[in-house]
């Protein structure tokens, strides 16, 4: 007699959770938390690849920063305009860093 | 009595993916997630019997500080193949300027009668006090995607 089947299954994955109190996340942790999701490097990878890349991945984490803290600045000309607009200017010193 | 939250897929999300009832692909815009309240506030068990967003009941955050019940609208990722798993994820969710303790989640699907995809216990009691609250999804790959088919 032969039986025939098949092996798998339907699974579910681990999500992270990451708070920050008292602020927001700086371009720094979401840079983090952008690569970790982009790029995923296995343990059983050749260490040259491992190698390879986890230099991909630093190279990547920098652009990525660096777009999100000129995103950040980027906005913060948007809500200068706004807070001056709407008669405020002295808000604009808490935009300040 | 205690909220209980074990990671699981549940088991009536396996029967209604056969039955081609959920839409993973990225314009479908139609499952969401829902938080728990913390584990000492509550008294429901979640895990690969829970069917259904309507069970978390009052054992869901409250509507306050941040938190809107029912949750927030999850970006899927079409589906794709990675090797011989057929995996999908959702973008990181972020709840700003919020303050409350949750322990859990509830992926659900809004375009089939709120049913359940998935449970997802946070290992604990996570807590955010003005500030911001984010859920990381693995990277889309066979062997941890949130969801997949191996």
């Amino acid at each position: 007699m032969t039986m025939i089947s098949t092996v798998g299954g339907v699974q579910v994955g681990i999500a992270t959770t990451s708070t920050v109190s008292g602020r927001g996340f700086t371009p720094e942790e979401l840079a983090e938390h952008a690569v970790n999701e982009v790029i995923s490097i296995g343990n059983n990878s050749h260490p040259v690849i491992q190698a390879q890349a986890e230099a991909f991945k630093e190279d990547i984490r920098a652009v990525v920063t660096n777009y999100l803290r000129q995103a950040v600045a980027s906005h913060n000309t948007t809500l200068t305009n706004r807070f001056t607009d709407a008669g405020h200017p002295e808000l604009v010193k808490l935009l300040e860093v | 009595m205690a909220i209980s939250i074990t990671t699981a897929m549940p088991t009536s999300f396996k029967v209604e993916l056969m039955k081609g009832l959920h839409n993973f692909t990225g314009a479908s815009n139609r499952f969401k997630m829902a938080l728990f309240k913390a584990t000492a506030s509550g008294s429901g068990t979640f895990g690969a019997a829970t069917t259904n967003y309507s069970q978390m009941g009052s054992d869901e955050l409250p509507t306050a500080t941040g938190y809107t019940q029912q949750g927030k609208l999850l970006t899927s990722v079409t589906p794709t193949a990675d090797g011989t798993t057929a995996i999908t994820t959702f973008s990181a969710l972020t709840w700003t300027s919020s303050s409350f303790t949750t322990s859990g989640a509830l992926i659900y699907d809004t375009g089939d009668s709120n049913s359940a995809c998935a449970v997802l216990s946070f290992g604990g009691d996570q807590t955010v006090s003005s500030g911001d609250f984010q859920i990381q999804f693995p990277s889309a790959a066979a062997a941890s995607a949130i969801i997949r088919i191996a």
